[in-house]
């Protein structure tokens, strides 16, 4: 090796020479790299890479609107919002030792019970809970007491918050329904529309229907927060929209007259409903169901057991039984028939039938007058006035001896669809029934059954499987006063926003004409007339001297316990429209298990008219529900 | 007038390619003061005010470079032997006297002031394996004399991984392996420790500890413990991306002002440069680098002799290293090892030795007079006497 070492210190030098440049150019490669790499990141993915900075460093707070208020047809409120306050704790924050002076500072100004409040606190703190909510709508005064007493513990948090208040909760309280926490079915749906799961929506009633316009838009609130998740500054402020508010088409005073009227008749045990509409437009000028609930106890926080009471209640307060019940509607439905026979020619008004009081099928089955010893010869108006069954079992399902066939079901049944039946009216109340509208294709589907000519008798006669609901016949009554327009129900007129500008009016719509020309109308309106003013008018009982008005009585039997006589209970109708000339409001009275239509709805009918036309409720001049029932016991 | 004259004749001592190493070894230092400075420590808080501490172990460095610089480097081919006996002593000492912090015990505490002996270690290392290859010339042509600078090396790299610093001890090993590159081992000799750690990988695998498991899964898969390992990967990331081209500048750097980047003055430095400075500022940094970089490789070219070759090639090796680690585990290329960015990261016992190392370079570039280390031919420890 030591041959010629000059020229292998040589080699070796250049060798080193080689290696060094070669770490040198690695070196460059390797930064050329990097460069590269942040060209990368800096360049290509900087949009992206900015959006993470820039929701690592934001927070977006929803804030909650205001909801909109409810207001009746002369600017009253029904609904409106109240600052209250929750009463948290965070209970990390509090040492056991304390927790006695803490119960002893709070219980008594939120009307808690000590040891219980001791108890849950206690659990609390050991469990390891962290943040509870101790009280919830504490008013004001409350609030400054709890904050006053608790200063020296630090997790004390009043939340403010509006909650909803009430007013005339006992006539209005089922329309404009309540709010409450979302249903646990339709949390997706809230969440959807941008509403947030601690928010209270409405259940019902209005509260319900209008819920989107009721609850406003949500503000935002864009917070700078740190690492740490800590808030740093607001960046930006969106402020929220207020709801709108919603303006009735119902006047308070008349709905609590109503209410009054048929309270005093159905208390303590009976059930009913009054519907007012104007049939000039379709506004609903009171709709009553008793009994009903106060939406104010919702908004309080209703207690247990008045929860349970409503609940327990046979008659079902809870439900609006105006728009979701459904009911034969007896002999007020034999207007239906009546155009049916008369449009399709199978009768005129002057076609007489015999009356002898049943009607025998061939194959055997009876079917029963009202009126046991018969109308005798009958024509169109004394049928309608006197309200004669056999009259209206022949035109619709035809006599077997006369060879005579009537108007048969399915043409019945086309007309009953047109003056509104079998379909929701459209009114703005959620849970609105449909009712039922039969005929063999019906029957076939629904019971799988054949169509038999009795149905058809049921069916004219507005018994059998016909249902409809309230408003459905009190609409048709409208239709039939105002010259044959069937409105959909109003009760909204307008919508204002928080300054009181209107937003959006609801205009009146018809959605249907009734199928009779005006001939054929006149003569119905007429025996109409005739069934209150007439001399053998079924619903003379409601005759008063304040106006002239045309009704009709209904006795609808339903399938319940028979009494000591085998008699089917009944449902009691009275449905018409008055003045005679030119109506002004058009009506559906019913009491539920009310038993004849000519007695118990005429009666109420003639104190909502007298109501209307006078001023004032009139004084109750006739037994009570719980009398007449008492009496026919005995 | 005699302070003048003096800078003057100091001046003079130095070469017109020094100017290439003041200005990145200048830039890097500017750029260093001037991110700590903003990273929200008030200047009057005394000595724990990052910059003021940084700032004195800066001028500390600069006359510890001008001393190094202006001594021949070739005193410590005697000395290295010495210095890697110390290197050994400190490192134990620190075992036993050292303060613990995050886990790992690397430092003394001289009052306020740390001190960690594993940066003086690696320039130790550097002298004695440049002594080593230059003095026994079996080193370079047996695998037998590479491994023994490998067994050289290995105690050194122990003591630092039962701190535990995984990333100085890899880089102790990168050392010895990169200067036996620079001295011209033979490839097939070079490959053979590589290649052994690999086929051992399992078992090393065994023996890490938990956190060095962690940091490598999280450096393959970011999101496995984004809140955990990964979430100063991501944060990094995301620091960089958002500082696009121009940067966001000192005060609307989210990322860093509002720390969602952890170790910011150490580990994550270079984020923070890059969220601030954008991509400009990036390619600006990385570009002193290459001019202190390739200042070394120069002067490790023009070097006299071997010895001085190595040693310069040596401090390039810890430049480029930890560059390229750090740099690289910013960006989520590299995984994490707690490599600091040097002359940037706040550390004043590194900004002290890395300025005492190229002042160890300088000294190399600027000595022109032939030596005679390579032709002595007197048996050293590993030589094989034949």
């Amino acid at each position: 090796m030591s041959q010629n070492p000059g020229r292998s210190d040589q080699r070796a030098k250049d060798l080193a020479t080689r290696r060094k440049l070669i770490l040198g150019a690695a070196a460059g490669g390797a930064g050329a790299l990097l460069v590269g790499r942040m060209w990368q990141l800096q360049i290509f993915q900087h949009e992206n890479l900015a959006l993470e900075a820039e929701a690592n460093r934001t927070r977006v707070e929803e804030v909650p609107p205001v909801r909109g208020m409810v207001f009746d047809a002369s600017g009253r409120r029904l609904a409106d919002n109240i600052p209250v306050f929750d009463f948290w704790l965070d209970t990390a924050g509090v040492e056991i030792e304390t927790l006695p002076d803490l119960v002893a500072a709070t219980a008594v100004a939120i009307g808690a019970d000590p040891g219980e409040l001791f108890r849950t606190l206690e659990r609390a703190i050991l469990n390891g809970f962290g943040e509870i909510e101790i009280a919830r709508n504490l008013d004001r005064n409350t609030a400054l007491m709890v904050r006053e007493n608790t200063f020296r513990w630090p997790g004390i948090d009043l939340r403010p918050r509006y909650r909803r208040e009430y007013f005339s909760g006992r006539t209005m309280g089922q329309l404009v329904g309540f709010t409450g926490p979302i249903p646990a079915e339709s949390r997706d749906a809230y969440l959807d529309r941008g509403v947030s799961l601690s928010e209270d929506v409405g259940l019902t009633g209005i509260e319900m229907r209008f819920q989107d316009d009721l609850r406003g838009t949500s503000g935002r609130r864009l917070l700078e927060v740190g690492a740490l998740k800590q808030d740093i500054r607001e960046l930006h402020y969106t402020a929220p929209v207020t709801g709108a508010n919603i303006h009735l088409t119902i006047d308070t005073p008349f709905q609590a007259g109503i209410t009054a009227i048929l309270e005093r008749f159905l208390s303590p045990e009976g059930a009913g409903v009054v519907i007012v509409l104007d049939p000039r437009n379709g506004n609903v000028l009171a709709l009553v169901d008793y009994p009903t609930f106060d939406n104010s106890s919702f908004a309080a926080g209703i207690s247990d057991d008045e929860f349970q009471g409503l609940i327990a209640d046979p008659r079902h307060p809870l439900i609006n039984h105006a728009i979701s019940g459904l009911y034969p509607p007896g002999s007020t439905f034999k207007i239906v028939a009546a155009a049916a026979a008369l449009e399709e020619g199978v009768v005129n008004a002057e076609t007489p039938f015999e009356c002898s009081g049943h009607l025998i099928l061939p194959s055997g089955w009876i079917f029963h007058d009202w009126l046991k010893s018969g109308h005798g010869t009958v024509d169109l108006h004394r049928a309608i006035a006197e309200s004669c069954n056999v009259y209206f079992y022949k035109i619709s399902g035809g006599d077997p001896y006369a060879g005579f066939s009537g108007v048969r079901d399915k043409t019945l049944a086309r007309y009953m669809r047109e003056f509104g039946f079998g379909r929701a009216t459209g009114i703005d109340l959620p849970h609105e029934s449909e009712g039922t509208v039969p005929d063999r294709t019906w029957k076939q589907t629904a019971l799988g059954a054949p169509w038999v000519t009795g149905d058809t008798y049921q069916a004219a006669i507005g018994q059998g499987f016909v249902q409809v609901n309230p408003l459905q016949l009190a609409n048709m009554y409208a239709a039939i006063g105002n010259g044959g327009t069937l409105y959909r129900p109003r009760l909204v007129t307008h919508l204002t926003n928080s300054n009181g500008t209107t937003i959006r009016r609801l205009m009146p719509e018809a959605f249907g004409q009734l199928p009779v020309t005006e001939g054929n109308l006149a003569l119905i309106r007429n025996a109409l007339d005739d069934a209150v003013q007439g001399i053998n008018g079924t619903g003379f009982r409601a005759r008063t001297g304040s106006v002239r008005f045309a009704a009709k009585t209904g006795t609808a039997e339903y399938a319940g316990l028979r009494d000591e006589s085998g008699n089917l209970p009944s449902h009691s109708w009275f449905a018409g429209y008055a003045p005679y000339e030119n109506p002004e409001i058009a009506f559906a009275v019913l009491i539920r298990d009310g038993g004849e239509g000519s007695h118990t709805a005429a009666l109420v009918a003639r104190d909502v008219l007298e109501f209307h036309f006078g001023g004032k409720v009139p004084p109750l001049r006739y037994p009570t529900l719980a009398a007449i029932r008492a009496e026919a016991s005995a | 007038m005699k302070l003048v004259r003096r800078l003057a004749a100091l001046a003079a001592r130095f070469e017109r390619r020094d100017a290439i190493l003041f200005i990145g070894m200048g830039g890097l230092i500017t750029a260093s003061l001037v991110a700590l400075a903003f990273l929200g420590e008030p200047l009057n808080a005394g000595l724990s005010s990052q910059v003021l501490r940084q700032s004195i172990f800066v001028a500390l460095g600069g006359a510890a470079y001008l001393a190094m610089s202006r001594l021949s480097y070739r005193v410590w081919w005697s000395l290295s032997w010495t210095t890697y006996a110390l290197a050994i002593v400190l490192l134990l000492a620190v075992l036993f006297f050292g303060v613990e912090r995050g886990g790992s015990q690397r430092w003394f505490l001289l009052g306020e002031i740390q001190f960690q002996p594993s940066e003086f270690a690696k320039i130790a290392l550097i002298v004695t394996l440049a002594r080593f290859y230059t003095r026994s010339p079996l080193a370079l042509t047996t695998l037998r004399g590479h491994l023994l600078a490998g067994i050289i090396t290995l105690p050194l790299v122990l003591l630092i991984l039962r701190q535990p610093d995984f990333g100085s001890a890899m880089l102790l090993l990168g050392i010895w392996q990169g200067i036996a590159l620079a001295a011209g081992v033979a490839w097939r000799r070079l490959v053979i420790p590589p290649l052994v750690t690999i086929a051992l990988s399992p078992l090393i695998w065994l023996s890490l500890q938990p956190y060095m498991r962690e940091r490598i899964l999280s450096f393959f898969d970011p999101g496995f413990d984004p809140l955990g390992s990964g979430y100063n990967v991501l944060q990094a990331r995301i620091a960089i991306g958002s500082g696009g081209l121009w940067g966001r500048g000192f005060s609307e750097s989210s990322q860093t002002v509002l720390e969602f980047l952890r170790v910011r003055e150490t580990d994550f430095i270079f984020a923070v440069i890059a969220e601030q400075a954008g991509l400009i500022g990036a390619t600006a940094l990385l570009a002193m680098f290459g001019l202190v970089i390739l200042y070394c490789l120069m002067a490790s070219l023009s070097a006299q002799d071997s010895f001085g070759g190595l040693i310069a090639a040596g401090v390039m090796l810890i430049f480029v290293f930890q560059v390229v680690i750090n740099v690289g585990m910013n960006a989520g290329v590299v995984p994490v090892t707690g490599l600091t960015l040097p002359l940037v990261s706040a550390g004043g016992s590194s900004v002290l030795a890395l300025l005492a190392a190229l002042g160890l370079v300088t000294s190399v570039s600027h000595y022109r007079e032939p030596s005679n280390f390579q032709s002595r031919q007197r048996p050293a420890i590993g030589d094989v006497v034949e």
